[in-house]
């Protein structure tokens, strides 16, 4: 039987339980500790009950157990980089810290595998791989302190997921821990297992279904070498029309990327990646794999931004020139605060062959909102990343009208057809604006995986899904049943 | 009884009237995978070919929309007309899109441009409480609610009957080329396929094919000619220009096997050696063919029924052991009694059970069919 911790005295019993579990030095519960896992890479934030940092998958399993015992939510977090509020305790209960289980369990270069506790950063693991010419395909910008888990939960992608997919298509293995303590592991070494694909429900799920705690990944050849290009235009519009030209063309770039002036201006200030400064768009474009033809897809690429509007062109030479170029990329959400304290990052997505008059309308929700937006941005697979620029000292009022104007793009990229997130996830910040995608049957359906997985509802409630009490507007049934 | 439905509403009604009625269906695509013996004499069929067309191909944008009761080839047929194709490569071209993704059937392209599950982005189903579910859309890129796409692929029509699906898909490649040359034994053919796993050149196929002491590797390159050039070149032996000549009797083969057993086991790529070199000496043995990119190991079992019951159950025991697993997926019906005791519950199988419990609460889709 349930027994819940009573309002007021909560932390305090909560703290108490949670210690003779685990021990003191796997729980965290002070003020000063909790504040700092109140936030992650969005703009809301809410304090835990308390902090659990699990050494292994038998603490998570015990964990589990004992707040499906007390109705207590369990919030899992990996760096805390997210950006759509996955890793907030919206509902209050405990965040889970990865931190302690960052370890690569196993490196199996002859299966092109690679075992992983779920705490461990992104870019480890590919620098592990690096001595057996392999590496983790997903690279989101925040790969240098990232974790695996996070991009499993999220399925995260990057700019070289273009050609090569994002975290789904390279998962082949799972061990999870059910909100009731339940350990299953699911898939391992070989391309796929038996019964329904329960890993590919699993990956993107946002912590909604249970905790991580093992992962079994495809490690891919590292290219054979590389041509980086950046072509500067005049407009976003004609760089856009080279986006669609180079598609169409039959190559298949690793990555397209496309930055808007605003966004030039920031990272040439921060990082020095050497765009320059007057051109209207910045488009990166990578193809990789091996050597042969590699020189005559470059060409190709150049050919196709020449004729549309390129005005000048640069081919990084180097290994090191191309780093430059791409540290421009990178680093572009972190050179915002040049251009203002805070920013609001959105992620739809469109048909790419909608680019010229989604950024048009973009721009338009800028000027009504009298908010400048910046655009870095996936544009070979239509992943839109429009920066609403904001001071949040200014008060809640300017949050909640960049937040106003952000529903307004997601609106923008759904009437081109598009998608309201294509790798940051929905979580706490667009679940409101879910029911616009799915209609009511649809989210019905993903209901009944909701609650296979997890029918206390105590893995990480208040995300993806709308709820009654934030989302006034749309109190569907579907939405009720949560 | 037959059910026809001719659109997505018609068919979810058909559904929901058949769960009413507590009336058992069985989904048919092509029938390519149909198996006579499943159906039992108070079934529903439930026929998709009436959900038939191409409902929006935009090539610059590289996605196509179609009904899932259209045939593969004739998707093939229409893209090619505007110089594109969906990378899959299944067995049988009479097989339907929904079918192919309701049996998650894959040919030899999955190293190069993945399986079912990596190309499919969207879907809608028709659920037997009459709704019609969609999921995931028409962009290449979507982490919007629960990625159902995937509990879709494989799913064997248990949980709803899929009316529409849309695929990323490519420009055809420019050139095309495949080479063949034979290998000592499973050790040497593997390591040269592996060796050609590790570099950049990305094959459009990479078998490994025994039969009558005889191990040939089949490799397949398609994209620019210089690439293709040096892929055959490092793979060896001798080529050949039109790559169906060597593929399409490797892949259909076995899929039409009418006599013993075809064995189906997935298992890790360092395992194949081993897997390989222990099923052939099994007794009845008659061939294998490996997609070394993936470790998918298809194996054929002749002889009498004893002879094959013990081969099978030694191949699939092998591939559970190498950290694998493996299946029967063609076994003359006078065999099936042998099997029934094989069949075990994967991991996860209670959180599986509860999903068909959740989207067919009746259990009429597909009875008795293994989730395994």
């Amino acid at each position: 039987m349930a027994t819940p911790f009573v309002a007021g005295t909560r932390g305090a019993v909560l703290h108490r339980g949670l210690v003779d579990l685990l021990g003191e030095e796997q729980v965290l519960w002070q003020k000063h500790d909790l504040q700092l896992y109140e936030y992650d890479g969005a703009v809301d934030t809410a304090t835990p009950d308390a902090v659990v940092i699990p050494r292994d998958t038998a603490d998570v399993a015990n964990l589990a157990r004992f707040c499906s015992e007390h109705n207590v939510p369990l919030v899992p977090r990996g760096a805390g980089t997210g950006l759509s509020g996955g890793a907030i305790p919206v509902e209050g209960g405990v965040v889970v810290s990865f931190a302690r289980m960052s370890r690569i369990l196993e490196l199996d270069a002859a299966n092109l595998r690679a075992v992983v506790q779920p705490g461990l950063v992104n870019l480890h693991l590919s620098t592990a791989a690096a001595p057996h010419g392999l590496y983790f395909v997903p690279d989101p910008s925040s790969q240098k302190a990232c974790t695996i888990g996070g991009n499993v939960a999220e399925n995260s992608g990057g700019p070289h997921t273009l050609a090569y997919g994002v975290t789904t298509n390279h998962v082949t293995g799972l061990e999870i821990v059910l909100t009731d303590g339940t350990i299953v592991r699911l898939g391992g070494k070989a391309h796929e297992s038996e019964g329904y694909d329960l890993i590919g429900l699993f990956v993107g799920s946002e912590g909604t279904l249970g905790l991580i705690t093992e992962i079994t990944v495809r490690l891919s050849p590292l290219p054979e070498d590389k041509r980086t290009v950046m072509a500067a235009f005049p407009t976003m519009d004609e760089a856009s029309e080279a986006v669609s030209a180079i598609i169409a063309s039959g190559l298949v770039p690793s990555a397209i990327e496309l930055m808007d002036q605003l966004a030039t201006v920031a990272v040439e200030a921060s990082v020095g990646a050497g765009y320059p400064l007057d051109a209207g768009a910045i488009l990166l474009a990578e193809v990789d794999g091996p050597r042969d033809g590699l020189d005559d897809h470059r060409a190709r690429i150049e050919e196709l931004c020449r004729a549309n509007g390129a005005t000048s062109i640069r081919v990084a030479e180097t290994a090191l020139e191309r780093d430059r170029l791409w540290a421009g990329r990178k680093g572009a959400f972190a050179a915002m605060g040049r251009l203002a304290p805070d920013y609001y990052v959105q992620d739809g997505v469109i048909p790419r062959t909608r680019l010229p008059d989604v950024l048009r309308r973009i721009a338009e929700v800028g000027e009504r909102y009298g908010v400048r937006i910046a655009n870095v941005f996936h544009a070979g697979d239509g992943n839109l990343h429009p920066l609403i620029l904001f001071d949040g000292s200014l008060g809640p009022d300017v949050l909640r009208q960049v937040k106003a104007a952000g529903v307004e793009i997601l609106r923008a990229c759904l009437d081109a057809g598009g998608s309201i997130t294509g790798e940051h996830g929905v979580g706490m910040e667009k679940n409101c604006e879910l029911p616009l995608q799915y209609g009511p049957d649809d989210l019905a359906a993903m209901l009944h995986v909701k609650r296979a997985f997890d029918p206390a509802g105590l893995a990480n409630p208040a995300k993806i899904f709308p709820t009654p009490s934030r989302c006034r507007e749309f109190s569907l049934h579907a939405a009720r049943s949560v | 009884m037959q059910l026809d439905p001719s659109d997505a509403r018609e068919c979810a009604a058909a559904l929901r009237s058949a769960a009413e009625a507590r009336q058992t269906v069985r989904v048919r695509g092509g029938g390519t995978k149909a198996d006579p013996d499943e159906a039992l004499p108070g079934d529903a069929v439930l026929r998709t070919r009436g959900l038939s067309g191409v409902v929006d191909h935009v090539p610059a944008d590289l996605t196509v929309t179609v009904r899932a009761g259209t045939l593969l080839r004739d998707v093939q047929a229409a893209l090619a007309e505007r110089g594109q194709f969906l990378p899959l490569d299944p067995p049988h071209g009479g097989a339907t899109i929904g079918g192919v993704i309701a049996a998650n059937s894959n040919g030899f392209g999955t190293l190069r441009y993945g399986a079912v599950r990596d190309l499919l982005i969207g879907t809608t189903t028709a659920l037997t409480d009459g709704t019609l579910a969609r999921a995931g859309g028409r962009v290449v890129k979507n982490v919007a609610g629960y990625d159902l796409n995937k509990l879709l692929v494989g799913s064997l029509g248990t949980l709803g009957v899929i009316v529409e699906a849309t695929f990323k898909v490519l420009p055809l490649p420019a050139t095309r080329g495949a080479s063949v040359s034979s290998a000592t034994d499973a050790t040497s053919a593997f390591a040269r396929a592996g060796a050609i796993v590790r570099t950049s050149l990305r094959p459009t196929a990479l078998v490994v094919d025994h039969e009558r002491g005889a191990w040939r590797l089949v490799v397949a390159a398609a994209g620019e000619q210089a690439v293709v050039d040096r892929t055959l070149r490092e793979a060896g032996g001798d080529h050949v220009a039109d790559p169906d000549r060597l593929l399409v009797p490797l892949r259909d083969l076995l899929a039409a096997a009418a006599e013993g057993a075809v064995v189906r086991a997935t298992i890790p790529l360092a395992a194949q050696p081993p897997f390989a070199g222990g099923v052939s000496r099994l007794d009845g043995f008659e061939r294998l063919v490996a997609d070394a990119g993936t470790g998918i190991v298809h194996v054929h079992l002749r002889g009498d029924d004893a002879t094959i019951a013990a081969s099978t159950v030694a191949a699939i025991a092998s591939a559970r052991v190498l950290g694998g697993s493996a299946r029967t997926e063609r076994v003359a019906p006078s065999l099936r009694r042998h099997f029934a005791a094989l069949r075990t519950e994967p991991p996860g199988h209670f959180l599986m059970r509860r999903l068909k419990d959740a989207f067919d609460p009746r259990g009429i889709l597909e009875p008795e069919r293994s989730l395994a």
